[in-house]
């Protein structure tokens, strides 16, 4: 898996390409944590783009809790958006959309984070 | 009938190359890549779990991994360890209506691939844990 990061409109976006099992799981929390600590600090939200995100298992999907949750404590405006028809099945199944902002692209995840145009 | 069969040691190592086993299975019997994704799931969660809980106390656990294709695409994935006997089917289903500082993924993994997959059985065969997945894919590769 890889993570490229770019920061913008005070949005924080990293954007997860390949595959999050649990090899990947334990570097992209890290990397998460790290962003939202960031952010909190400069007022930023962040967003997750999961457009080529092909691939997520349990240990994937508690790094996308970890995140939400470290977020809400620090009061960074979260969300994810774009996912992929596999990865949409594993939020739809876990119920995960109930407890992170899951959008259809970044024009409405911008939206949802009080970026919008 | 196509099938095929690998057999590694209970380490998080030899997840990728079980990944690759599968996909190298899926491409040979033409399957369609669209509907690798359920056994790439089950593949990595039942061998995580003997990996992280099922080895607990014991050396040199082994898991084996048969899979098979027949003419009417019905997949069918058994997974066999020698680690603690557990019947996964019988942990308890996750809450997925909980609060987000109420969530865990425990039991998370395996809700997820009962639900994907059309068949999960469970058998304690010759003191062995052994699992048997099943689907049935949709269409073909050539008609993609």
């Amino acid at each position: 898996m890889n993570v490229t990061h770019d920061t913008a409109q005070k949005t924080t976006t990293l954007h997860a390409i390949g595959r999050l099992d649990f090899e990947a799981a334990g570097g992209f929390q890290k990397d998460l944590e790290a962003s939202v600590s960031a952010a909190a600090a400069d007022g930023n939200a962040v967003l997750i783009d999961c457009s080529a995100l092909e691939y997520v298992s349990s240990a994937g999907l508690r790094v996308f809790l970890v995140g939400a949750r470290a977020a809400k404590a620090a009061n960074v405006p979260f969300a994810v958006y774009a996912l992929t028809a596999s990865v949409k099945e594993v939020f739809d199944v876990s119920g995960f959309g109930r407890i992170i902002d899951v959008l259809f692209d970044r024009a409405g995840a911008l939206e949802k984070v009080g970026r919008g145009a | 009938m196509k099938t095929a069969r690998t057999d590694v040691g209970a380490d998080a190592a030899a997840l990728a190359p079980l990944q690759s086993f599968l996909c190298q299975f899926w491409s040979d019997a033409d399957l369609p890549d669209a509907d690798r994704f359920p056994f790439e799931l089950a593949l990595e969660e039942v061998f995580m779990n003997v990996v992280m809980h099922g080895s607990t106390g014991l050396h040199d656990v082994r898991v084996a991994v048969t899979l098979s294709a027949d003419e009417d695409r019905q997949v069918e994935m058994v997974i066999r360890d020698g680690g603690n006997l557990f019947n996964p089917l019988q942990a308890p289903v996750p809450d997925t209506d909980a609060p987000i500082e109420a969530r865990s993924v425990g039991g998370l993994g395996i809700h997820l691939v009962i639900t994907l997959m059309d068949d999960v059985r469970y058998s304690a065969d010759g003191g062995q844990n052994c699992l048997t997945l099943r689907k049935r894919v949709a269409a073909d590769n050539r008609g993609a």
